[in-house]
C-alpha cells in the first residue's frame, strides 16, 4: 500500500522538476530503488500511470533500477544479497549488518520540449 | 531532453525520525513503537502499562488507526494524555504525522510515551519514528511461525512480547518454535510471555520497560 505514497512523492518532484524547465511534458522518469525498501516495481508504475493522469507526466514510463543490498558477516566480509536477508547468504551465520539496499532515489527525468506543454 | 535530479525521496522519513529523536531527547521522554498484527492486544498492553507504571511513571498515548479513535477512547478513561492519528490510506504511522501530534502532547510532563502503530507486521518495521524501543507484539492465535514469514518486524525489534498466552491451550502455538525464529532473526530479541486476562508475565515485562525508560529519563 506505502507505494502509493511514494508514487505521489515521484510525482511531485518530476513535476517540479519540469516546471522549472518550462512545464514541458515528462516523457520518462528514472529511479532507484534498493531492494530492502519493500516495494514492488509493477505496482509502483502501475500506481505511478494512475496518478499522473491528467499532469505533465501522464504516459511517461517509470524506470525503475535496482539496487542491491550488501550484507556484512563478521566471517566473510561483504557479501551481496538479492533481498532482505536475515542471515549471511554465504555462510548462514545470523551475526550479520545489511548495508546499501535502501535507496529510492529520483535520478532524472526525461522531458519532451518539442511538445507544447499540456494543461496539468 | 535529460534532466539530473540525484534526490532521494521521502528523505524525509530519516529526517523527520531524526526530529523526533533530538526532541525526545531534549524533552527527557523515552519512546516506545509498538507494532503488530491488528488485534494482538497492542492497546490491551498500553492499558496495562498506564495501569501498573501509575504513580512511577508519566505515560502518554499516541494512538495510531487507519481510520475512528476508538482505541485513543479506551485510553483515556484512564485519564492520561492520548492523541488520536488516522492515517488514512497510509498502513503505518509516518514520522512526520507522529511529529505533529507530538503538538497535542505535554512532554514535559511525559516519561514515557507509546506510540500504538496502524495493525500491519509489514510497512511500520520499514519506517523509522526516532523511537527509543521497537516491541513487536505477537498472539498465540496468530501462529508460531511469524517470525519466519514477516522478518524484517522481528529483525528490527528490540522486544518480542508473545501475547495472549492464556488462549496456548486452545491452539496450536509452540512458543519454544517462535522464539528460535525470532532469535534466528534476531540474536539480541529479548523475549516476554504474557497475558491480560490472567496477568501471567505482565509484571516482567513492564519492569523491563521502567527500566529502560529510567535509563534515559532518570
Ligand atoms: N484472551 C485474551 N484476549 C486478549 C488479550 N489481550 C487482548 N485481548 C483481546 O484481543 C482483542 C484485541 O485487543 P486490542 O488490545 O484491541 O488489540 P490491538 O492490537 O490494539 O488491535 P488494533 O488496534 O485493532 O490493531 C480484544 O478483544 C482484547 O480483549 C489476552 O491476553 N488474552
Ligand atoms: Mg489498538
Ligand atoms: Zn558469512
Amino acid at each position: 500500500m506505502h507505494e502509493l505514497g511514494i508514487a505521489r512523492d515521484i510525482l511531485d518532484i518530476a513535476v517540479a522538476e519540469a516546471e522549472k524547465h518550462g512545464g514541458c511534458r515528462i516523457t520518462r522518469v528514472d529511479l532507484e530503488v534498493g531492494v530492502l525498501r519493500g516495494v514492488v516495481p509493477e505496482n509502483l508504475a502501475f500506481l505511478f500511470g494512475h496518478v499522473a493522469m491528467g499532469t505533465i507526466a501522464e504516459g511517461a514510463r517509470l524506470a525503475i533500477e535496482e539496487q542491491p543490498a550488501r550484507v556484512a558477516c563478521e566471517a566473510c566480509g561483504p557479501v551481496e544479497a538479492r533481498g532482505f536477508t536475515i542471515a549471511c547468504p554465504a555462510c548462514g551465520s545470523p551475526a550479520v549488518k545489511v548495508e546499501g539496499g535502501d535507496a529510492l532515489r529520483i535520478l532524472s527525468i526525461d522531458i519532451d520540449d518539442s511538445l507544447p506543454a499540456r494543461e496539468a | 531532453m535529460k534532466v539530473d535530479i540525484e534526490r532521494q525521496i521521502q528523505q524525509s522519513a530519516e529526517e523527520t525520525a531524526g526530529k523526533i529523536r533530538d526532541l525526545l531527547a531534549a524533552r527527557k521522554v523515552f519512546a516506545v513503537n509498538l507494532i503488530s498484527s491488528p488485534g494482538s492486544g497492542k492497546t490491551t498492553l498500553i492499558e496495562s502499562a498506564i495501569e501498573a507504571l501509575r504513580g512511577k511513571k508519566r505515560v502518554s498515548v499516541v494512538e495510531g488507526d487507519i481510520e475512528t479513535d476508538i482505541d485513543a477512547a479506551r485510553i483515556r478513561k484512564h485519564g492520561v494524555q492520548v492523541h488520536q492519528i488516522n492515517t488514512r490510506s497510509s498502513c503505518h504511522v509516518p514520522p512526520f504525522l507522529l511529529l505533529s501530534a507530538l503538538d497535542h502532547i505535554d512532554l514535559d510532563a511525559t516519561d514515557l510515551l507509546f506510540v500504538e502503530n496502524v495493525g500491519n507486521l509489514v510497512c511500520p518495521a520499514e519506517v523509522p519514528l526516532g523511537e527509543d524501543l521497537r516491541v513487536v507484539a505477537l498472539s498465540v492465535a496468530e501462529g508460531d511461525e511469524k517470525p519466519l514469514k514477516y522478518p524484517l518486524v522481528f529483525k528490527t525489534s528490540d522486544i518480542l512480547v508473545i501475547t495472549k498466552t492464556d488462549l496456548l491451550p486452545y491452539v496450536k502455538f509452540d512458543p519454544g518454535r517462535v522464539k528460535a525464529a525470532a532469535r534466528a532473526v534476531n540474536p539480541r530479541v529479548e523475549i516476554f510471555e504474557v497475558s491480560a486476562v490472567t496477568g501471567s508475565g505482565i509484571s516482567s515485562f513492564l519492569e523491563r520497560i521502567e527500566e529502560l525508560c529510567g535509563r534515559k529519563t532518570g
